[in-house]
């Protein structure tokens, strides 16, 4: 049995008086220590798949479907009940580093409550485990920076603490929203090892949130691309790498940069994100693709095939 | 911290000594004195009595001795208007009145205003929250020459539940009334501030992350979100307190308390020169001590002002 299993997941949120709907009957499972990316442009609901599995939704959010940990359906928790799973069996570790610590806390307080909270601990036990999880993410003088506050981490070592926090229980799932986009780049490669590491010393399973798809090629076996809220694939990362089976994947794998090729110009798709107000009735890609035909518009297409899984209706060979 | 506060309490020196050159030749361009009246003095008098209060030299002279006078002997000077008394008498007698009331009143700005603005925030846009911001916009807009007569038509002759003035050595039932009379509206706009802030520090990403680690959601209150939601408040409680004891000159006058409020009226009519410095000294003395107090307390909540001291 699959760790996580997310079954027809709706998540829609009022807006006055209509309704974003920005995540469209999106099933996946993630197996115990599976690494799964999700991959997709801004707005394409990656994040709040997330949300939604944590129960942080906004309130002006509307989930339908199932998110089964365990068997058992995170959706239908109340917050107490959540509270149980939060951080000790699941835990996230969110995009901007900077402000998603407390500045008006000392770490060893931030980092310690988490134990205190889920497994009882004194204050002084927690603080011992801080310092074990500084040590673990590879902050330097771990000891005497125990007792200091965020704003005097660099962004780098600010996003360690956090994924610190996010590991502090040895949870069986990370959910790891975006987790270098705010660090430049050297920092980011650091961050990626880091977190492989440490995936492999727990055997946690990583469901890694990303727009950058080098990101992913490194350090998933799975990746799942996301388009208008909807699946558009879901293959193992080489199989997608070499042969992408969804014309939007092919656009994504086509756009990223090249070095040795310094002269080209960046390669996008054409047009613009889909316009969400609406539940889709057909491909949300189409309207970008270049392969469209004129069934695209008419119907949904389901998401076949077995190990590497799309949501096309035109056989691959066809596609440019 | 010990570094910067004896830094600050160095400039208050020079700060002071400007504040009392600059008022002490306003004071003076105002036409009229102490002694002028409809009936004028015969000269001789008028230059015995000028003569007496050392009215008579040239105004840098005047200066000059009531500066050497506070700084050898902290005398501020004998009062022109009531005989026999000197500022400094005045000061002891009405000051402590003033503070009393002026201190219950910031405990009833704060102890009513934090938690009306909490529980509107938590309760967001539900009944409570929109009859305590409409309350709240009602009594910001009532001025305490207004409500302060209210209070005594309701409270003392229509239910004779309270004093409707006086002091009597500061029993409560004394101080009641002026302090909320004085505090209402402050109270007003600090349940609304709290308000506002504490929505703004809830929805942020901090707060986001303590949600994460499955903290139950008074925790995440007291522990993540009232320090930060509480800075906006302390920042506006600094020049508030101030504006209470200054401000405090009507609920003097009205409450008969005695408070120092009712002397400075009085200088200010009688030309009373060195009652009207002694107590602008008085007041910018307070004004630096709160406002060197907050910041004390700003360093003490946020760390990254801490660092910076």
């Amino acid at each position: 049995m699959s760790l996580l299993s997310i079954r027809n997941l709706n998540i829609r949120f009022r807006t006055g008086d209509d309704y974003v709907h920005a995540v469209n009957d999106v099933s996946f499972d993630i197996a115990k220590g599976q690494k799964l990316a999700v991959v997709g442009e801004s707005g394409s609901g990656k994040s709040q798949i997330a949300m939604a599995i944590m129960g942080l939704l906004a309130p002006n959010a509307e989930a339908s479907g199932e998110v089964l940990y365990e068997g058992q359906n995170l959706l239908a928790l109340s917050q107490s009940q959540l509270n149980r799973i939060r951080a000790r069996d699941i835990s996230i570790i969110f995009q901007d580093p900077m402000s998603s610590l407390n500045p008006y806390m000392r770490i060893e307080r931030q980092l310690g409550e988490v134990v205190v909270q889920h497994e009882g601990l004194s204050r002084r036990d927690a603080r011992k485990r801080a310092l074990e999880v500084m040590e673990a993410v590879q902050i330097p003088d771990a000891r005497n920076r125990l007792t200091a506050y965020p704003h005097e981490f660099s962004g780098g070592m600010r996003q360690r603490i956090v994924i610190a926090m996010a590991l502090i229980c040895k949870p069986k799932l990370i959910l790891a929203d975006e987790p270098t986009t705010a660090l430049d780049v050297t920092v980011q490669a650091q961050i990626m090892t880091l977190l492989d590491d440490i995936q492999r010393d727990l055997n946690t399973a990583v469901m890694l949130i990303t727009h950058d798809l080098g990101v992913v090629a490194g350090f998933c076996e799975d990746t799942l691309v996301l388009y208008g809220g909807r699946v558009m694939e879901e293959a193992p990362t080489l199989d997608l790498f070499d042969g992408p089976g969804h014309p939007y994947t092919r656009g994504l794998l086509r756009a990223v940069p090249n070095i040795s090729d310094a002269t080209a110009t960046l390669a996008a798709i054409p047009g613009s994100p889909p316009n969400q107000t609406r539940p889709p009735v057909a491909c949300p890609f189409a309207p970008r693709c270049v392969d469209v035909r004129d069934a695209c518009l008419e119907a949904l297409p389901d998401l076949t095939g077995s190990r590497q899984k799309r949501a096309c209706i035109r056989p691959v060979e066809e596609l440019t | 911290m010990l570094n910067y506060t004896l830094r600050r309490l160095l400039t208050v020196v020079p700060t002071l000594l400007v504040l009392i050159v600059f008022s002490f030749y306003l004071m003076r361009l105002a036409p009229g004195g102490p002694f002028t009246s409809e009936r004028p003095l015969p000269p001789a008098v008028m230059a015995n009595v000028l003569e007496r209060y050392g009215l008579d030299e040239p105004l840098h002279v005047q200066l000059f001795t009531y500066i050497k006078n506070i700084v050898l002997h902290f005398d501020f000077g004998p009062s022109f208007s009531q005989k026999d008394r000197d500022v400094n008498d005045v000061i002891a007698q009405g000051f402590p009145v003033t503070l009393t009331y002026g201190f219950w009143s910031a405990v009833f700005v704060l102890a009513c205003g934090i938690p009306l603005g909490i529980i509107a925030a938590l309760r967001h846009n539900s009944f409570w929250d929109y009859s305590m911001t409409g309350l709240a916009i009602f009594s910001q807009i009532f001025p305490n020459f207004v409500l302060a007569p209210i209070m005594v038509l309701l409270f003392t002759l229509s239910w004779g539940l309270l004093p409707g003035g006086g002091w009597n050595g500061g029993q409560w039932e004394y101080i009641i009334m002026p302090a909320v009379a004085l505090g209402t509206s402050y109270m007003a706009g600090v349940a609304r501030l709290t308000r506002g802030s504490f929505l703004e520090v809830m929805s942020s990403p901090f707060i986001r992350t303590a949600r994460a680690k499955g903290l139950p959601e008074r925790t995440i209150i007291i522990r993540h979100a009232l320090k930060p939601a509480l800075l906006p408040t302390l920042t506006y409680m600094g020049p508030v307190f101030v504006y209470m004891i200054t401000g405090s000159v009507f609920i003097d006058v009205f409450f008969s308390t005695g408070g120092i409020g009712q002397d400075f009226i009085d200088g200010a009519y009688s030309r009373d020169y060195s009652m009207l410095l002694g107590l602008t000294i008085l007041y910018s003395l307070l004004t630096f001590t709160l406002n060197l107090l907050l910041d004390l307390a700003y360093a003490w909540i946020d760390p990254k002002v801490r660092s910076k001291l």
